[in-house]
């Protein structure tokens, strides 16, 4: 080698080194590692297929990550089918299923012990400490059955749907076919209440067939009518009541499957957002919580820049650009490209695919969960789809793919983002029929981890892997006059070196899915914040500083 | 134009040998002639018939080529005298009747180029002229699987023929069948580099498969070649202008959106990408004069009602002008989407 090469090598390795130095934080891959071999999780998603591919068999199955033994590690449940067309679960292998994690990297089945084996076809979850006793419950959504599950603090669970006033029924007294929850205080009461979002009515009784023998795919939600969604108020007393009409929900029909709360215009309300299958998204701006308006149009979400809707299923709803306004990421099928939208602030959200360089990408992929998390702990919040066609014989079509691999974007810190899905590791090639997905910290290790769901194939346990050294701080809320969970309360955090980044608390989010509870930051090379603000649901506002990095924190309201 | 009976023609059922005897030697040069006036090299044909007429005065097979010659560079009235001249000397020659009725079919004499296309297979069910014009007349009728039968067999007496390679590609692109369409379209434009809706058509399949750059590429080639003519494409600017817009190219999108305004005033795609852009550009007072004229377009171009109100809707919203956004707010939630295929 001579001189010259040796010093443009060096040069090299110098330029290498200057991101590093320019934004402070490791630049490092993310990596995901599927471990679920050995984990004790066999968890396989029976959608109870039948050769004609009705419209049911493609819609399940959601991930929920809940630390229901209060022990500090996330357990995780998974929603499963039913045989068809019976609807019913005939056999273990359409049980839903809770895993106990053993804080070890392995997991005990205690579906049995926790009474949450469910009954008839079921599709999301969402988990919440309803009635802020300090434990978790569930809430599960079906097709012929919507189950709310008290966790009774010793291992298991009572259904207590029917003394709630939680059935996924509409006024008129039709079960409606229920996917995404969301739990969420509205009027800010200090007591959580729910959302249901609802889907298509559709029966046997009226399907269609679409495709030919042998090659059937699953018909378009264009052929039959959408639903209601349902809002139900916590009465504090262990019972609900369905304010849909009186607060301004059920008046909007539309074809819901992803569901996923921020209060996106800072007013101290939470709002929500529900992403339509082939319909336009709705957006319900709160009023103080007093009613909901449907904004969908006038703040720019309800269709593309195209002016048409696409399949949105999955939906994300928090600050990737940080600048504190919570913005949005949709899963779509493929050759429609996944809407990125840009909270402007200003009540307006700018379709933003393109521009930040997800929309080429995406034009190929079919998706179903979705997340708006800091994988690489760098402080800016990356982008997770879980991906695969709706239709199991997808690949009659060129250009579609039933399995397919999920994929990760990488925030580039200029409001753009890069697909790293080839290089974040060999648990992230893995072609499947991927589902729902959850987003926590499965071994308290500061990185976020992702647990997917996935037809006919094993669950993947998506553990975060990425290099870098970058610092963390997970934050659980404990609300006092507010909810217990805290669910709302808005963060915003500043560090030593005056980056400042916003998360708020929620579970829900991605498709039928629910995350993790505890808000998750990446703060990068800091290690000091030196401001946590927290404006909760009751208003109280309370800030705490000098806060060292890398730990769980856990913040009483007070 | 002359009036002559087609029913006449088409009832001369005579076999016409390949090659009369006044052509015999110039057999070569004429195939020569034929590919050149095939993908468009209109002066090598030209020079070679020139010489051809001198040394062969009664070759009938000049006059078919000439009459190709003449359509091919606008001369309409000449090339119909010539066509007629030729079909009427030789009516049993299916490649005559076939390269006629493409003559109306350029001329937008549907009726004519129809019947012409029939007599010419009737004729000579293996002549690869007469199957393309046929199963493109098919395609036009919505008879897209007999059509496809046509060109396949077309293709497989003469993998050559750009047009029918076209053809082809255009049933894999209409069955969203991107890499097909791919594969057919590429042989189109190689085979006939002069022909810039292949080079388009390519572009446009090439994006959906993911190859971006040869995307890029093939929209360069077409615009280098996308002159006035046969080939011509009055959409290449809008859909190369689309593709830079996602490609964040805003101001080389912009180029081309102004260009496809310009080249088709009278659809509704292209002011409605340009307004689009405009938004992106927020420049709101220009998106509002392009959504407009959108608006007040009478030929979609696929894009339809509710699209428009949607983009006013914003367009108005960011102008301040809440009447009006109201106005096309409620319109877009009044409209309903669209009901896509039966299957997703």
């Amino acid at each position: 080698m001579t001189p010259r090469k040796v010093s443009t090598v060096a040069l090299i390795v110098a330029l290498a080194a200057l991101p590093k130095i320019l934004w402070g934080a490791d630049t490092g891959r993310i990596q995901f590692e599927n471990r679920q071999k050995g984990s004790g999780i066999n968890f396989v998603l029976d959608n109870g297929t039948l050769p004609d591919k009705p419209m049911i068999d493609g819609i399940p199955g959601g991930v929920a990550l809940l630390d229901y033994d209060n022990d500090g590690y996330l357990d995780i449940f998974f929603t499963n089918g039913a045989s068809l067309p019976g609807l019913a679960k005939e056999g273990d292998k359409f049980s839903n299923r809770l895993y106990h994690n053993n804080h070890d990297g392995t997991f005990t089945d205690v579906t049995g012990r926790a009474g949450l084996r469910g009954e008839g076809y079921s599709v999301g979850a969402a988990a919440a400490d309803y009635d802020n006793d300090g434990r978790t419950d569930l809430y599960v959504t079906g097709f012929n059955g919507n189950f709310l599950y008290h966790n009774n603090g010793d291992g298991t669970f009572t259904d207590v749907t029917a003394k709630a006033g939680v059935p996924g029924v509409s006024s008129a007294g039709k079960k409606l076919w229920g996917i995404s929850a969301a739990w969420l205080d509205y009027d800010n009461d200090g007591k959580l209440d729910l959302f249901v979002a609802n889907y298509l009515d559709w029966s046997f009784a009226t399907s269609r067939v679409c495709g030919s023998p042998g090659k059937r795919l699953s018909c378009s939600p264009t052929l039959y009518q959408g639903e209601p969604n349902i809002l139900y108020h916590n009465n504090g007393n262990g019972t609900f009541t369905d304010v849909s009409e009186d607060m301004g929900i059920s008046r909007h029909v539309g074809k819901g499957m992803g569901v996923a709360i921020a209060d996106y215009d800072d007013d101290g309300w939470m709002d929500i957002f529900v992403a339509n299958d082939n319909d336009r998204n709705f957006l319900f701006k709160n009023r103080g919580g007093k009613t909901f308006d449907e904004l969908g149009v006038e703040s720019f979400v309800a269709y593309t820049e195209s002016g048409l809707p696409v399949s949105s299923m999955g939906v994300d709803f928090r600050d990737w650009n940080n600048d504190g306004k919570p913005s949005l990421i949709i899963t779509a099928l493929g050759g429609e490209t996944y809407p990125l939208f840009r909270n402007e602030g200003n009540g307006f959200f700018s379709y933003e695919s393109y521009k930040a360089g997800i929309g080429l990408r995406s034009f190929k992929m079919s998706g179903w969960g979705a997340g708006i998390q800091d994988f690489d702990n760098d402080g800016y919040k990356d982008l997770f789809t879980a991906n695969s066609h709706v239709n199991e014989n997808a690949d009659l079509d060129g250009q579609q793919h039933y399995r397919q691999a999920n994929a990760v974007f990488r925030n580039l810190h200029d409001g753009t983002f890069q697909d790293m899905s080839d290089d974040a590791g060999p648990g992230m090639q893995i072609r499947a029929a991927h589902r729902g997905c959850a987003f926590g910290d499965l071994n308290n290790d500061g990185k976020i981890d992702v647990v997917v769901s996935a037809i006919g194939s094993p669950a993947e346990l998506l553990y975060n892997t990425s290099t870098g050294g970058n610092h963390w701080i997970l934050i659980k809320t404990v609300g006092v006059k507010s909810n217990r969970d805290g669910i709302g309360t808005r963060i915003k955090i500043t560090t030593a070196s005056r980056l400042v980044r916003y998360n708020h608390v929620t579970t829900a989010g991605s498709y039928a899915s629910s995350n993790d509870p505890r808000v998750h930051f990446g703060l990068g090379a800091d290690t000091l914040i030196k401001e946590i603000e927290l404006k909760w649901p009751s208003g109280i506002i309370q800030v705490l500083h000098n806060v060292r990095a890398d730990q769980f924190l856990t913040v009483n309201e007070e | 134009m002359r009036a002559v009976s087609l029913s006449l023609l088409l009832a001369a059922f005579t076999a016409w040998p390949a090659f009369a005897e006044p052509c015999k030697g110039a057999e070569a040069q004429l195939s020569q002639v034929s590919k050149a006036l095939t993908v468009n090299a209109l002066d090598i044909a030209e020079n070679a018939l020139r010489a051809l007429s001198v040394s062969y005065p009664d070759c009938p097979e000049i006059v078919l080529h000439q009459a190709r010659l003449a359509q091919a560079k606008g001369r309409i009235s000449e090339a119909a005298g010539l066509y007629y001249r030729y079909t009427d000397t030789n009516p049993g020659d299916s490649r005559g009747l076939a390269y006629f009725g493409r003559f109306f079919l350029e001329q937008r004499d549907y009726m004519k180029a129809d019947a012409l296309s029939a007599a010419a297979v009737d004729k000579n069910p293996d002549d690869p002229a007469a199957l393309v014009l046929r199963g493109q007349i098919y395609l036009m009728k919505g008879q897209s699987s007999a059509g496809q039968n046509l060109l396949e067999k077309a293709i497989k007496l003469d993998p050559d023929d750009p047009e029918a390679q076209f053809q082809l590609g255009t049933i894999y692109d209409k069955a969203k069948a991107a890499a097909q369409a791919v594969e057919h379209f590429r042989k189109a434009a190689t085979l006939n580099p002069h022909d810039a809706r292949a080079w388009d058509y390519l572009a446009l399949n090439l994006e959906v498969v993911g190859d971006l750059d040869g995307t890029e590429q093939a929209y360069q080639k077409g615009l280098q070649v996308n002159q006035a003519g046969r080939y011509h494409d009055a959409f290449l600017d809008y859909n190369y202008g689309r593709f830079l817009a996602k490609r964040n190219d805003l101001s080389g999108s912009k180029r081309h959106l102004d260009r496809a305004v310009e080249s088709a005033p009278q659809v509704r795609a292209v002011w409605f990408e340009r307004a689009k852009l405009d938004m992106r550009l927020q420049n709101y007072q220009q998106a509002r004069a392009d959504a407009e004229k959108a608006h007040a377009c009478t030929q979609q171009g696929g894009v339809i009602d509710l699209q428009i109100y949607s983009l006013l809707s914003q367009v108005y919203a960011r102008l301040g002008d809440t009447a009006l956004a109201k106005k096309y707010t409620d319109l877009t939630r009044e409209t309903p989407p669209p009901v896509r295929g039966e299957q997703r």
